[in-house]
């Protein structure tokens, strides 16, 4: 994988996992589930990925982690989004939209002759 | 920096760990999918390799999210520390600032404490540790006779033995000779003439400048060719004369001086700092012998000093001289019993008895810092004390004891940073005031300052300091027993053990009081010692100064005579003069140009060899006007003229020993080792016996000493010696105006008092009792004050008792007795070891004592007395106070 789609994939899973955390605490599989289940499992990330992801975002101060227990009462470390990661997330899905809208408006063009 | 929320710490409670949560968040994941798998119907098996797959790489992920919570969580406990100092400063601010007074008496205490310190050793580390400015300076060795017919160890050479030793050794890369020389400077001036200045001079072989490995910074050195007579008509000079006389003239180098009279050429400048033999020394000049003192093997003049070559050590040098004197002993017969004596020249520099001294007292001020750190200590148990609440609360809301005590040292630490700077502040002050009363004669004075290596020493010395004195009471004050002592509502047991503590530190100040003042002690009795010497002759009411006649403008003795004449006759009509007479010099160096004399019908004896001998011309009222006895025969007249008979006068010392139960009067001798036969140095008579006078000081015994009338040796440079009816130095200037009346362009200097003399060979000594006994008065003033407060604190705990014994009908003073018995049981034991201590330590210090042994009883029996005494009086005063309150009131107390 070269550095520049690693670095791609890296600012995606961040938004992913912000994302993700927006309707409540959750631990990582639950971030997993919920990815699986919106993307209908397009992306089929490598889920161990997403620890190191969770790990970066809570270092930027966008998510704090907290043990508690899951919903069949096993110890489980759960996140959450904070204020921080909220404004973040924000900014990156307009930029994303943009990005988005702007190669889906070059991709529905007519072709131009010359 | 941001504080960390309070609920952080207390996740500190529970120390995560990160291995196993890394392992149960993983775990707890990869269980999850594989239920869901599982649920989807997967086989177990199945299941549990599809969410293994699904995973990635378990292991390296792991190890990934371990190294990064390792990482995170150190980080993290790095900024609860910092926080946790910045919280326990801001505390301990906080709670200094609530009681000014206890802050107040600590800081000061620890400010003249470090203080002190650092003023010492800002001297230590100029005078003793930084290096002096030539390169290599401790591979530069003094190289000296030893004298052991005169038993002086640093006696000096002649030129055949110096040329012999610089010859035959093999261990010096140069050695070098020199002479101290003193010249009147003229001319040489950008414009005019200007002012005749007296300064001090070294004539040396070329080599000199190799030995010490320093070039002039500008100009040239002068060369070996030079040292010969009429080729020698150079000198260098120093940076100091440059600026002062000679206004930092860049076009210096080139132009011609004139030294006691003799033109010579300026050929260089030496640096800054150049201070060899001595940091008055202004001016070099080459060392160029007449032919006859090149061959006077028994002529002793010179000084020598060398280099020695690479990897050769000091021990072995000695030991290659050693055997090179051996057989110069054996070669020639007169230079029986003198071996060679080589000395490093930072040790020559700074002579032993000032190394002593200075370590002495750094060692002495550690002792006041010590005494001064006890009683912070002190202050702050009984600080403590009041704070046992507080603490045993919050020890009981599960505050660990580390974490306390790290609270209350940082408190102490901050202390003794306050305390810290206010030292360096009163060092920096203070150290102005040392300098100007230290002794001239301390080398290196000028460079003392407070430098980066002083700052860091001072810095070390209070961080240690807090931490001594904070350390045990901070573990005192927060004994797990707190917690449950708050139950009980006192303290029992612990409080006892404070008390312990207490009496331990009281008990060890007064041990270094009694050091201390013993060694103070010890100082002064020998100083008393000294005064009491009896140095032979009226020391008051006498005016010195110091005259040189240029060669160039006197040639002739008859007209060094015919000025004397006239000046003596002048000054001794002034007014308010009682007399006034001449000698070459009042007092003697250590090593004196000496000579050996021959008895008339006597065969010469090696005792009449190289016999330290001055050779003084005196003027005939020389004896009267010091107040030296006349022993027997008479003293010198006018007719003992330069065509007179050669008479001679000598002391009763020489007396004693050459002419032991005979009448000297009438006896012979002649200088010279009786070789010249006819043609020798004339026959002298004695005409005269006078009493012993310390020539060399208080502390140099009694040396021999033989007069000639001034006609008979009419040297150039000569000391006046005038008694004055009043105030000597009021006199100077109507007799320098005299002396300008019979020659106006000759210098008059050195003018002083002969007290000022006296005091300055003493002034080393007065200087170091004087500091000694500073120090001791201050540490027996805070050790007083120390002992003072502890019976104080332990009186007031005992409120309640005394109280109650009161009311039961126990008489004051019996109360009074039983807490100054116990308070001078302490006191005792502090005397007890301290008297042990100084035993000891005053061991060191026998070199700087004078007719005083370092274990003298008297001292030591004083010293206990005044501690008895002044320990007595600081259990006393709070004995007393707690014996008179109203029994009721201190019922009701508590």
């Amino acid at each position: 994988m070269s550095t520049d789609s690693k670095d791609l994939l890296q600012g995606t899973l961040a938004i992913l996992v912000l994302k993700a955390l927006l309707g409540g605490p959750a631990h990582g599989y639950g971030v997993a589930r919920w990815i699986e289940a919106t993307t209908g499992d397009v992306l089929r990330i490598e889920e161990g990925s997403l620890y190191p992801a969770l790990r970066r975002v809570e270092d930027r101060g966008w998510v704090t982690s907290e043990w508690g227990l899951s919903e069949n009462n096993r110890r489980a470390r759960f996140y959450s989004i904070t204020p921080a990661g909220r404004a973040h997330l924000r900014d990156e899905a307009a930029s994303w939209m943009r990005y988005a809208s702007a190669v889906t408006r070059v991709l529905r063009a007519e072709p131009r002759l010359a | 920096m941001r504080d960390v929320p309070m609920w952080r710490r207390y996740l500190r409670f529970w120390r995560p760990d990160v291995d196993s949560d890394v392992d149960d968040e993983l775990r707890f994941h990869l269980e999850m999918r594989e239920r869901d798998y599982a649920a989807r119907g997967m086989s177990p098996a199945e299941a549990r390799r599809a969410a293994a797959e699904r995973f990635g790489d378990v292991a390296r992920i792991g190890g990934e999210l371990r190294a990064h919570d390792h990482r995170r969580e150190r980080t993290r406990h790095r900024r609860d520390s910092m926080s946790d100092f910045l919280q326990d400063l801001r505390y301990g601010a906080r709670g200094l600032a609530r009681t000014p007074g206890f802050t107040a008496v600590a800081v000061l205490t620890l400010a003249l404490g470090i203080g002190a310190t650092t003023a010492i050793f800002s001297v230590v580390n100029a005078v003793l540790l930084r290096p002096l400015p030539y390169p290599d300076a401790d591979r530069v060795a003094m190289v000296w006779m030893d004298n052991r017919r005169m038993g002086m160890s640093e006696d000096i050479h002649s030129w055949p033995n110096y040329a012999d030793y610089r010859d035959q050794n093999r261990v010096f890369s140069a050695l070098a000779a020199y002479t101290p020389a003193g010249y009147n400077v003229t001319g040489g001036c950008l414009e005019g003439e200007c002012e005749p200045q007296r300064v001090a001079a070294a004539a040396s072989t070329a080599n000199l400048f190799a030995v010490l490995g320093v070039a002039p910074r500008v100009g040239r050195a002068y060369s070996a060719a030079e040292e010969t007579e009429g080729q020698d008509a150079v000198a260098l000079i120093s940076h100091g004369l440059w600026t002062r006389q000679f206004g930092a003239d860049p076009a210096m180098v080139g132009r011609t001086i004139r030294l006691n009279g003799r033109e010579r050429t300026v050929i260089g400048v030496m640096p800054r700092g150049f201070a060899f033999p001595t940091a008055e020394t202004d001016v070099w000049v080459p060392l160029a012998l007449p032919d006859d003192f090149r061959q006077a093997r028994n002529s002793f003049a010179l000084y020598a000093v060398g280099r020695l070559r690479p990897g050769v050590t000091l021990e072995r040098a000695q030991a290659e001289m050693s055997a090179i004197a051996k057989r110069l002993e054996t070669q020639y017969p007169t230079l029986r019993d003198l071996g060679v004596n080589l000395v490093a020249l930072p040790e020559q520099i700074v002579g032993k008895s000032l190394r002593t001294a200075l370590w002495i007292m750094l060692g002495a001020v550690g002792a006041v810092l010590l005494i001064g750190c006890a009683n912070v200590a002190n202050l702050l148990l009984s600080r403590a004390a009041v704070r046992e609440r507080e603490v045993g609360v919050r020890l009981a809301l599960g505050a660990s004891r580390g974490r306390l005590v790290r609270q209350l040292l940082t408190e102490s630490v901050l202390l003794a940073a306050v305390g810290g700077a206010l030292g360096v502040a009163l060092a920096w002050a203070g150290l102005r005031l040392l300098i100007g009363l230290a002794p001239a004669d301390v080398p290196r004075l000028d460079e003392v300052r407070i430098d980066g290596l002083v700052l860091a020493v001072t810095s070390a010395v209070a961080l240690a300091t807090g931490i001594v004195f904070g350390l045990v009471p901070a573990l005192q004050a927060s004994r797990p027993e707190l917690a449950e002592a708050l139950r009980d509502g006192r303290g029992g047991t612990a409080s006892r053990r404070g008390h312990r503590l207490r009496r331990l530190l009281a008990a060890g100040q007064v041990a270094l009081v009694v050091v201390l003042l013993t060694g103070a002690g010890l100082l002064i009795r020998s100083f008393v010692q000294l005064q009491q010497v009896r140095l032979g002759f009226r020391p008051d009411h006498l005016l010195t100064m110091q005259l040189s006649l240029p060669g160039a403008k006197y040639q002739t003795p008859q007209q060094r005579i015919a000025f004397f004449e006239r000046v003596v006759e002048r000054v001794r009509a002034l007014p308010g003069v009682q007399g006034v007479g001449a000698i070459s010099d009042v007092f003697l160096s250590k090593t004196p140009n000496s000579t050996n004399f021959t008895i008339e019908g006597r065969a010469p004896t090696p005792d009449q060899q190289n016999v330290e001998v001055p050779l003084d011309g005196v003027t005939p009222d020389y004896f009267r006007v010091m107040g030296i006895e006349l022993k027997s025969g008479r003293t010198f007249t006018a007719q003992d003229g330069a065509d007179a008979p050669r008479v001679v006068i000598v002391n009763e010392n020489m007396a004693r020993k050459f002419w032991p139960g005979e009448e000297a009067v009438g006896k012979r001798f002649r200088y010279g080792d009786g070789s010249g036969g006819a043609d020798g140095p004339p026959w002298m008579t004695i005409v005269g016996v006078v009493g012993d006078m310390r020539r060399t000081g208080y502390e140099a015994p009694v040396r021999y000493e033989t007069f000639l009338p001034y006609p008979q040796r009419a040297a150039s440079r000569m000391t006046l010696v005038v008694r004055t009816r009043g105030e000597p130095t009021a006199l100077a200037p109507a007799v320098r105006a005299e002396v300008r009346g019979v020659d106006a362009d000759l210098p008059v200097y050195e003018v002083k008092s002969m007290d000022e003399l006296l005091s300055a060979m003493v002034a080393q000594r007065r200087f170091s009792m004087a500091l000694l006994g500073t120090f001791a008065g201050l540490a027996l003033l805070l050790g007083v004050v120390g002992v003072y407060g502890v019976t104080s604190y332990l009186v007031a705990q005992r409120t309640r008792e005394v109280g109650l014994r009161l009311a039961l009908g126990a008489p004051p003073r019996a109360l009074v007795a039983m807490v100054v018995r116990q308070g001078m049981v302490v006191a005792a034991a502090g005397i007890a070891v301290g008297i042990v201590g100084a035993l000891l330590v005053t061991r060191l210090m026998s070199g700087l004592l004078y007719e005083v042994s370092p274990r003298d009883l008297g001292t030591l029996l004083g010293v206990a007395a005044v501690l008895a005494l002044a320990t007595f009086a600081a259990n006393y005063v709070p004995a007393r106070r707690a014996a008179r309150v109203d029994p009721l009131v201190a019922l009701r107390d508590e």
